[in-house]
């Protein structure tokens, strides 16, 4: 299973975001070369602002260990939702 | 790994709350009750506007509810009125359940609920008198704004305050949850006021395109997704495929889907470097969609006849096929050469609908279809009815957007052929007539819910009666859920 999300996630991620950095490259060589670079500034601040937020919380969700064990969170999520229906079920039936 | 089932190493604590103690079911049921009833105001304003384009519209020459103003409660409604509600109340019962903790206070979630169905009549009120905003999908009045963006950090802290409690790894769900809480609050910000205030031209044409496809990436559908996450599972009673793989799903969204609004305006004079990496972030998104959908179709592996046999499992796998579709359709029409032919066409218009009403209505309805049940005490009053409801709308839902989608396809054909618009307009009639009748197919279906949830209402009512005023009634229903 980690081998299969490990090939997607390369497959998937890297060329996308290889083209995608490649694109800032040309936004930057833009802005630097032509006088109507800063007229698209505005959209892409937003993205960055939004993407540098959600690579701050990647690297605070990595030390604060949430990808460890990966694959539990899904048998706790079930586990839990079992006792709160087993419970409820006994009350009601009692 | 789809017959993974063991339990043995979970971390759920050895003794957990009560249901009642975490969820306020009365909450949730009357914000699904408020969601049906956008759900038809904004079904009406689609039908003014249908009738319209056939050139039968019943209330021509009132400026008051003109076409125009019609469309834009038409949209707003759903956006604002049914999908935002029934997200709210889904969220009311799925984050207490999943976390093990209440939201951040009751009576805030009551204030929110009064609040927030405050702005959509508002909004509503707003734009039938000509106050919109010009912006697709921030037309909500200027003054409305701000009670709008309060209500949205409301939201955030009642339901983050118990997500950020949570030890250890997250479950998927959550992180979608998470993200869309703080994504909505400044979606709507940069929407609604950047280009009111800060900028104009082609740079607020620019965020407006982020703005339309942000509300639907960045709001509904992190949203829909982790819905989808909660309840597929439970009601496979298996865990989800690869938790993994999910979460790939879902750092692929966070990177990707932000960029990929200006889509909205290629051929336009933004920056071409920024039409193509638009561009190039939907082609992207498509990848990681794929990643989700396959996902879920291995959670059912092995469990095909659920399909067929289990009718929430039905809307949300019926939901997933569309969104393939509508994403794959995306991938295609954001290419200059595709875009060339199909822009400002009804292809555009089936496409929007696919998403939002084939994709995350059908889903809603799906955890309506689940949790009216249980929210009522009462297994629903006829399963005919149920199978109405899921064959109309689906069915009606196919309809029209393949409908749309051919239309688009000759009224862009009749423009690249230069003929005149008026040719268009005619060529058009009998794809707007079929989209009436498809229309009415999906307006009979939700009225076949409402018929069946009045119904079951009433039994429950009865049967409450029958136990001498009781709350909680002899069983609990475990149709879908055993």
């Amino acid at each position: 299973m980690l081998i299969v999300t490990a090939v997607l996630a390369v497959l998937i991620l890297v060329p996308s975001g290889v083209g995608f950095v490649n694109k800032l490259f040309e936004f930057y060589g833009v802005i630097k070369g032509e006088a109507s670079g800063a007229f698209a500034f505005t959209p892409l601040v937003n993205y960055l602002l939004a993407s540098l937020g959600f690579l701050c919380l990647m690297l605070w969700a990595i030390g604060q260990g949430m990808f460890h064990d990966i694959e539990r969170p899904k048998r706790t999520m079930l586990e839990t939702e079992r006792m709160l229906d087993e419970q409820r079920t006994s009350e009601v039936n009692s | 790994m789809a017959d993974e089932t063991q339990t043995t190493d979970t971390a759920v604590p050895a003794e957990i709350p009560k249901h009642e103690q975490l969820v306020d079911e009365r909450l949730v049921a009357w914000y699904f009750l408020a969601a049906l009833l956008y759900m038809f105001i904004s079904l009406s304003g689609g039908f003014l506007m249908a009738f319209q384009l056939i050139k039968h519209n019943p209330l021509n020459g009132i400026e008051l509810f003109s076409p125009g103003r019609w469309r834009m409660v038409h949209t707003n409604a759903i956006a604002y009125g049914f999908l935002a509600n029934a997200f709210l109340g889904m969220l009311h019962w799925v984050v207490p359940r999943l976390t093990l903790r209440p939201v951040f206070d009751r009576r805030l979630s009551l204030a929110i609920f009064v609040a927030w169905q405050g702005v959509v009549v508002a909004t509503a009120v707003g734009l039938l008198l000509g106050e919109a905003q010009g912006l697709e999908w921030g037309e909500t009045p200027v003054w409305i704004d701000p009670v709008a963006q309060l209500g949205l950090l409301l939201v955030a802290i009642n339901f983050m305050a118990p997500i950020m409690k949570q030890k250890g790894p997250m479950y998927v769900t959550l992180w979608y949850f998470v993200a869309a809480f703080i994504w909505t609050f400044l979606t709507y910000a940069m929407g609604n006021f950047v280009p009111q205030y800060f900028v104009s031209g082609s740079s607020a044409g620019a965020v407006g395109g982020l703005f339309i496809h942000d509300l639907v990436g960045l709001f509904v559908t992190p949203l829909g997704w982790g819905m989808m996450y909660y309840f597929v599972p439970i009601l496979l009673k298996k865990p989800i495929w690869s938790h993994g793989l999910s979460l790939v799903g879902f750092w692929g969204l966070a990177f990707f889907y932000p960029l990929q609004g200006i889509h909205h305006f290629l051929y336009t004079p933004i920056p071409m470097f920024l039409q193509y990496g638009a561009v190039m972030s939907t082609i992207a998104v498509e990848l990681v969609v794929m990643t989700v959908v396959i996902n879920f179709f291995g959670t059912l592996w092995g469990n095909g006849r659920q399909f067929w046999d289990n009718m929430p499992i039905r809307w949300f796998y019926t939901g997933m096929v569309y969104y393939f579709l509508t994403c794959l359709q995306c991938s295609l029409q954001v290419t200059m050469t595709f875009q060339a032919l199909i822009h400002f066409t009804d292809w555009v218009v089936g496409h929007a609908h696919l998403v939002m009403f084939g994709v995350f209505s059908m889903w809603l309805l799906g955890v309506m279809t689940y949790l009216f049940p249980r929210l009522l005490r009462q297994e629903w009053y006829s399963q005919t009815l149920c199978e109405w409801h899921y064959w109309l709308s689906a069915g009606g839902m196919l309809v029209m957007a393949s409908d749309l989608i051919l239309g688009g396809l000759f009224q862009g054909w009749s423009w690249a052929a230069l003929q005149p618009w008026d040719a268009s307009v005619e060529i058009s009639q009998p794809f707007w007539a079929v989209r009436v009748v498809a229309g009415l197919a999906i307006l009979g279906g939700q009225l076949a819910f409402v018929y069946n949830l009045y119904r079951t209402w009433q039994l429950s009512k009865a049967s409450l009666t029958s136990l001498g005023g009781s709350s909680e009634p002899p069983s609990v229903d475990r149709k879908y859920a055993d």
